[in-house]
C-alpha cells in the first residue's frame, strides 16, 4: 500500500478578495501523476500556490509527506527540500546575467543561508547530470535570458531534478513545448515516477496529454467538479459541466 | 596629459584622501547593491528614496537634530512604508513611487523654505559634498559594505530566485517577505548614508549605472555582482580625481565617469560579446 504524499481536506482559498478555491479535498498517492484541469480563472494556479504555502488558506488542512502545512505556509526544511516546483514563467526582462548551469545549481542547494562556494564540487556534478538527463547539457553556458520558451521549461525541469525529491508540482509547465519536447518531458516525468518514486501534480490545459499520462484528474472550477481516473473524468458530459456548454473537446487525430 | 605635480598636491590633502576612500567605498557599495536592485527593477525605488531623503533631512533641521542622525531611521521607515504600500496597492509600482517621492520632495522644499539658516546649503544637499566626508562616515560606510557583502553572499540563491519568480523562491523554502524587506532596508540605509557624499539628485546613478554596465558585460551572477561593485568604486575614484584636478563639482564628475564606463560597456557588449542566436538552430527545440 503506497502512502499519500499530499492530503488536502476542505481547502478554501481567497484571492483578491474573492473565494478562488472552495472546499477542495483530494489525496495524491506516491508515484502517481495527477492533473488539475479547468477553465481559465478556475483557481488552478491559486490551488497550487496554496498547496505550496505561498498563499494563506481561508480554511482547510494540507498535509505534505505527513507534515501539516502551517497557517503561514511554513514546512520543516527537510520536507520543503523534497518539493520541486515549475512555475509558468520566469521574470527575465532584458539581459539577465545568470547561466543555465548557475540557475540549476541553485536547485541543488537546500533552503537557508549558505556561502556560494559550499559543496561546489558536488553541485557541479549534480548540475551536469541533471542537464544531461533533460537534454539541456549543450545549454549549460547560455544565459537564462537567451533561451526560447521551450528551452526554459526544460531548464526549469533540470532545476527540479538536480536533487532527489518526492513531490513535483508543475503549473502549465508543458505549455509552449513542441511535440518532441513534450514527449521527452513526459517520458522524463514517467522515469522520475517509476524509477525514483516521485509524485507529480500538474496543472494542464492539454486534455489529450492528461488523458494519456495521468492516473488521476481533478476537474476544478472553484470547487472540485469531478475527480477520478481520466476515463471517468474526461467524459463529454463532465467536461461540459466543468467548462460550460460551449466546450468542444478537441482531440488530436494522431492520438485519436 | 595628467599633471603629476598637481595630482600629487591633490593626493597630499587629508580631506581629499578621505574623499577618495569615501568615493571608492560608496561607489563599490552602490554597485554591489545596485546589481540586485537593477535586476529586481528597484532602480526607481532608489531614486525615490534619494529624493524623499530630503524630507528626512528637513525634519532633522526643523527639530534641531543633526540631519545625518535623522536620515537613517527616516529612510528605513520610509522604505518599509513604501514596501507595504506597493504590496497592498493594486496600482503600478512606478506610479506609486512617483506619487510618494514627488509629494515628499515638495513637502521637503516647502519646509526648507521656512528654514532661513539652511537655504544656502540646498546645493550641497542636492549634489552632495564628497569633500566633507569625515572619518566617522568612512567607518560607517566600511561597516555597511562588509555587512552588505556578507548578506548578499549568504543569500545569493534567495536573491536570484526571488528576482526570477517569487513563487518558485517560496516553493523551495526562501523566506520571500523577509528577504525582500531586508534588501529594501539595506538599500535604504546605503542611500541614506551615501546622500551626504553623493547628494539627493545623483544617488540613483551610483546604484544604477555601474550595475547596468556590469549587466552588459557579465555572463555569471557572482562575477556580475563583483564587476558592478568594482566598476562603481573605480568610476567614483576616477571621477573624484578628475574633479580634484579640474576643480569641477565632485558628484557630477563621478556620474559622468560612470556614464563613460557604461558607454564603453555598451560598445564592448555589442562588438566583443555578441553571440549569434542559436535558438532556431537548436535541434532539440
Amino acid at each position: 500500500m503506497l502512502n499519500p504524499v499530499l492530503v488536502v481536506s476542505d481547502l478554501s482559498v481567497e484571492r483578491s478578495g474573492r473565494l478562488a478555491v472552495e472546499k477542495v479535498s483530494f489525496e495524491l498517492q506516491s508515484e502517481s501523476e495527477t492533473a488539475v484541469v479547468g477553465p481559465n480563472g478556475a483557481g488552478k494556479s491559486t490551488l497550487v500556490a496554496a498547496l505550496l504555502g505561498l498563499l494563506p488558506r481561508k480554511e482547510g488542512d494540507v498535509q505534505i509527506l505527513g507534515e501539516q502545512l502551517s497557517a503561514n505556509g511554513d514546512l520543516p526544511g527537510a520536507i520543503r527540500s523534497q518539493i520541486a516546483y515549475v512555475p509558468q514563467s520566469l521574470a527575465l526582462q532584458g539581459r539577465f546575467p545568470l547561466s543555465v548551469a548557475e540557475f540549476v545549481g541553485f536547485g541543488f542547494d537546500p533552503p537557508g543561508p549558505r556561502w556560494p562556494w559550499q559543496q561546489h564540487r558536488q553541485r557541479s556534478t549534480a548540475v551536469e547530470k541533471a542537464l544531461d538527463r533533460t537534454g539541456c547539457i549543450d545549454l549549460r553556458n547560455r544565459l537564462l535570458s537567451e533561451l526560447s520558451g521551450g528551452q526554459l521549461k526544460r531548464v526549469m525541469l533540470s532545476f527540479c531534478v538536480v536533487r532527489p525529491r518526492q513531490l513535483l508540482v508543475l503549473d502549465e509547465a508543458q505549455a509552449g513545448l513542441d511535440v518532441p519536447s513534450n514527449e521527452r518531458f513526459q517520458q522524463l516525468l514517467l522515469e522520475l515516477r517509476r524509477q525514483e518514486g516521485w509524485t507529480v501534480l500538474h496543472v494542464s490545459h492539454d486534455l489529450d496529454m492528461v488523458r494519456r499520462s495521468s492516473d488521476q484528474v481533478l476537474g476544478l472550477n472553484r470547487r472540485l467538479c469531478c475527480s477520478g481516473s481520466p476515463d471517468h473524468t474526461l467524459t463529454p458530459e463532465r467536461l461540459v459541466d466543468l467548462y460550460g456548454p460551449n466546450m468542444v473537446q478537441y482531440r488530436h487525430q494522431c492520438h485519436g | 596629459m595628467v599633471d603629476t605635480q598637481a595630482l600629487a598636491l591633490v593626493l597630499a590633502e587629508p580631506f581629499m584622501q578621505r574623499a577618495l576612500i569615501g568615493g571608492l567605498l560608496t561607489g563599490a557599495l552602490g554597485g554591489l547593491l545596485g546589481s540586485v536592485a537593477v535586476l529586481r527593477e528597484l532602480s526607481f525605488f532608489s531614486d525615490a528614496l534619494g529624493h524623499s531623503a530630503l524630507l528626512g533631512i528637513t525634519a532633522g533641521i526643523l527639530i534641531g537634530v543633526n540631519p545625518t542622525l535623522v536620515l537613517i531611521p527616516f529612510a528605513v521607515v520610509f522604505a518599509i512604508l513604501v514596501n507595504q504600500l506597493v504590496e497592498r496597492s493594486s496600482l503600478p509600482t512606478d506610479a506609486l513611487l512617483n506619487i510618494v517621492y514627488s509629494t515628499s520632495l515638495a513637502a521637503a522644499i516647502l519646509f526648507l523654505s521656512l528654514v532661513e539658516s539652511y537655504r544656502g546649503g540646498i546645493r550641497q544637499l542636492l549634489f552632495g559634498d564628497i569633500l566633507g566626508v569625515s572619518s566617522l562616515d568612512l567607518i560607517v560606510i566600511s561597516i555597511l559594505l562588509v555587512a552588505a557583502l556578507i548578506y548578499l553572499c549568504l543569500s545569493m540563491r534567495a536573491q536570484v530566485l526571488l528576482t526570477l519568480n517569487q513563487e518558485l523562491a517560496g516553493a523551495v523554502g526562501v523566506q520571500t517577505r523577509w528577504h525582500r524587506l531586508a534588501f529594501i532596508v539595506l538599500l535604504a540605509v546605503v542611500v541614506a548614508v551615501s546622500i551626504k557624499a553623493v547628494g539627493v539628485l545623483l544617488i540613483s546613478a551610483f546604484v544604477v549605472i555601474p550595475s547596468c554596465a556590469g549587466r552588459l558585460l557579465c555572463r555569471r551572477f557572482p562575477i556580475y555582482v563583483f564587476v558592478s561593485s568594482i566598476l562603481g568604486g573605480t568610476c567614483a575614484l576616477l571621477g573624484l580625481l578628475a574633479s580634484g584636478l579640474t576643480n569641477l563639482p565632485s558628484g557630477p564628475s563621478v556620474v559622468m565617469v560612470q556614464f563613460l564606463g557604461f558607454l564603453i560597456a555598451l560598445i564592448l557588449s555589442s562588438r566583443v560579446f555578441r553571440r549569434p542566436s542559436t535558438t532556431a538552430l537548436d535541434p532539440q527545440i
